[in-house]
């Protein structure tokens, strides 16, 4: 009895599988796939293509004014802007270079660290993920209490021990803060990244290197960090191209202004030409700009590592 | 992995271990566990010039302060309105896309899938200048509409991505057995696929809800009515207009970093799952 209530199944599904086959695979597939799709080509490339087109012309945010002008005003930005244009990539790079640097030795140091069994480590590990989870608006807020010059906490640990505090907020130091802020928030991606690799790392190779007599150090730089080299590689893309491009932690630190000139990076200036000068034609260009360095930066990066990191590994 | 067998290490190494770890603790943990203390420290405590290292007594005033005089409440609600929808809406169209692409055959499929990764490369700046004039001309400017639209589509390629390697892994025969057994295809996707690749499905939510709850940038340019202001703006504002309440403004802090709090703790292994398998933007 069973068996022929099987059989009738079965063939009750042959034929519900056939009446859908009424309506081809491909229809199928592509109108599963049609709201993904729609949102990322309206919302997404077509932007990026308006930007393009919106980067030839000269448009006010407000009035209805756009005219074309081809690439004359990115000539501008070149030759001209050494102030808007320069000073901001400079300083972008500088950013980018400098809070990467920190999170890698410090993501690699942790990680390093949290690799060893310790006394609490599911909950250093835990609280060592935290930074990352804050909200940046309460990384900024925070970081503006405790680095605070009359009343935080840092500066006033600083003067008890003698050393004097730095005044965190003033235009000598506000790079340095902003890249200590940066790195403090966002490492624990790095972390993550390295950690997961070393928990893979064969420890034969370990015995082997202490075998031969390889101190703590030699064993970092002969089997710890070839084995990692691969997921470091794609941890400084990826982190640089995040931090070349973030906007929100420096602009919510500063805001335009005052010490913001200090940190006036590509993203911030693309945002002032946009919302406060109200160009949008200047805006677009200046975001084709960054998503032309950062195309030019990937491919020189692959050509110059990628060889190198898959030999090491 | 702790432990390694064939790592001899000395009294002197273990206690180093220790003093490392127990200073990373404290750089990670310090600044937040100070944001607490001083949320509920009595006002005339927080601005002595020498902090306390513990409050005479811990008050609950300026949480109050937050919660009936400003708009805090109301901004918590857009927050958790706007997040929420935006990860309900990625969940849906992510599932239904790398059902699509993992289910059925057809010419294009693997462009599209590479496509949806390409656009990860796009940051959140370098769109804002053209959406911002898009969102405009299709007059939803100051309308969380617009906000749960860009953020369901910044979320999509990587959530897209992710499900796409967890609905790789489920073998089509579940699928088809449940088929023979009566179930119609929808059912066999909310019985059988769903639950199985749920690690996805929360990591996928997790990373939505975080970008929503986080975001400045476009609800500084596509709100501006104080009633629609999300947390991050709203919290921005209240930093600005006033003299600080350091009190009201920790207590603020501590209120936003709960809900990303309780996710994470919630869900870190999968999350980190998530991390391997693709990377998570910010």
């Amino acid at each position: 009895m069973a068996a022929v209530r099987g059989t009738e199944r079965t063939i009750a599904w042959r034929e519900r599988r056939l009446a859908e086959r009424r309506v081809p695979q491909w229809l199928w597939g592509w109108l599963l796939l049609a709201p993904a799709l729609l949102l990322v080509l309206g919302l997404i490339l077509y932007p990026v293509a308006y930007s393009f087109w919106l980067s030839l012309h000269s448009k006010h945010a407000y009035l209805p004014v756009q005219t074309f002008v081809g690439l004359d005003n990115y000539l501008f930005f070149l030759t001209q802007d050494r102030e808007g244009f320069w000073r901001s990539l400079w300083l972008g790079t500088i950013y980018a270079v400098g809070s990467v640097a920190l999170q890698v030795v410090v993501g690699v140091a942790a990680a390093l660290v949290l690799n060893e069994s310790f006394l609490g480590r599911t909950f250093v590990r835990g609280l060592l993920l935290f930074p990352y989870m804050v909200p940046t608006i309460v990384v900024v807020i925070l970081m503006r209490w405790v680095l605070n010059d009359s009343y935080g906490i840092v500066p006033w640990l600083l003067r008890s021990v003698g050393v004097g505090a730095p005044g965190f907020f003033t235009g000598e130091m506000m790079m340095l803060t902003l890249v200590l802020i940066s790195t403090w928030t966002f490492f624990p991606f790095v972390l993550i990244g390295v950690l997961a690799r070393l928990q893979t790392i064969d420890p034969d190779l370990y015995a082997a290197a202490e075998i031969d007599g390889a101190g703590a150090i030699r064993r970092f730089l002969h089997v710890t960090l070839p084995q990692i080299a691969s997921v470091l590689f794609v941890l400084v893309l990826l982190r640089v191209m995040f931090m070349f491009t973030k906007f929100d932690i420096i602009w919510l630190l500063t805001g335009g202004g005052g010490i913001g000139w200090f940190v006036r990076t590509l993203p911030v200036y693309t945002f002032m030409k946009t919302f406060q000068e109200l160009q949008v034609g200047a805006g677009a260009r200046l975001s084709v700009i960054m998503f032309l360095i950062l195309t030019g930066f990937a491919v020189v990066y692959f050509r110059l590592f990628r060889e190198r990191s898959e030999e090491g590994s | 992995m702790s432990g390694r067998p064939g790592r001899a290490r000395g009294p002197g190494f273990t206690l180093w271990i220790h003093g490392a770890a127990a200073l990373l603790a404290l750089l990670c943990g310090f600044p937040l566990l100070w944001m607490l203390l001083t949320s509920l420290e009595p006002d005339a405590e927080i601005l002595t010039g020498e902090p306390l290292l513990w409050p005479s007594r811990l008050q609950l005033d300026a949480y109050a302060r937050l919660f009936s005089e400003t708009g805090f409440a109301i901004y918590f609600w857009n927050s958790i309105k706007v997040a929420g929808t935006a990860t309900l809406l990625t969940i849906l169209v992510a599932t239904l896309a790398a059902y699509a692409v993992t289910r059925f055959r057809f010419p294009g499929r693997e462009l599209v899938a590479g496509t949806m990764l390409f656009t990860y490369m796009f940051a959140p700046i370098m769109i804002v200048v053209p959406f911002y004039i898009m969102v405009r001309s299709a007059g939803l400017m100051n309308t969380h509409t617009g906000l749960v639209l860009s953020y369901t589509a910044f979320s999509l390629p990587f959530s897209m991505w992710l499900l796409r390697s967890f609905f790789r892994s489920i073998p089509l025969e579940l699928e088809e057995a449940a088929m023979i057994d009566g179930a119609s295809r929808p059912q066999a996707v909310a019985r059988i696929i769903v639950p199985l690749a749920l690690p996805g499905v929360i990591a996928v939510s997790i990373f939505t809800f975080i970008v929503a709850w986080n975001d400045y940038l476009f609800a500084r340019v596509l709100i501006s009515s104080d009633r629609l202001k999300t947390l991050p703006v709203g919290m921005n504002d209240l930093y600005n207009a006033t003299v600080t309440d350091w009190g009201m403004m920790m207590a603020a802090g501590v209120v936003i970093t709960i809900p990303a709090l309780v996710f994470f703790v919630l869900v870190q292994r999968w999350l980190i799952a998530g991390w391997g398998a693709g990377g998570v933007k910010g």
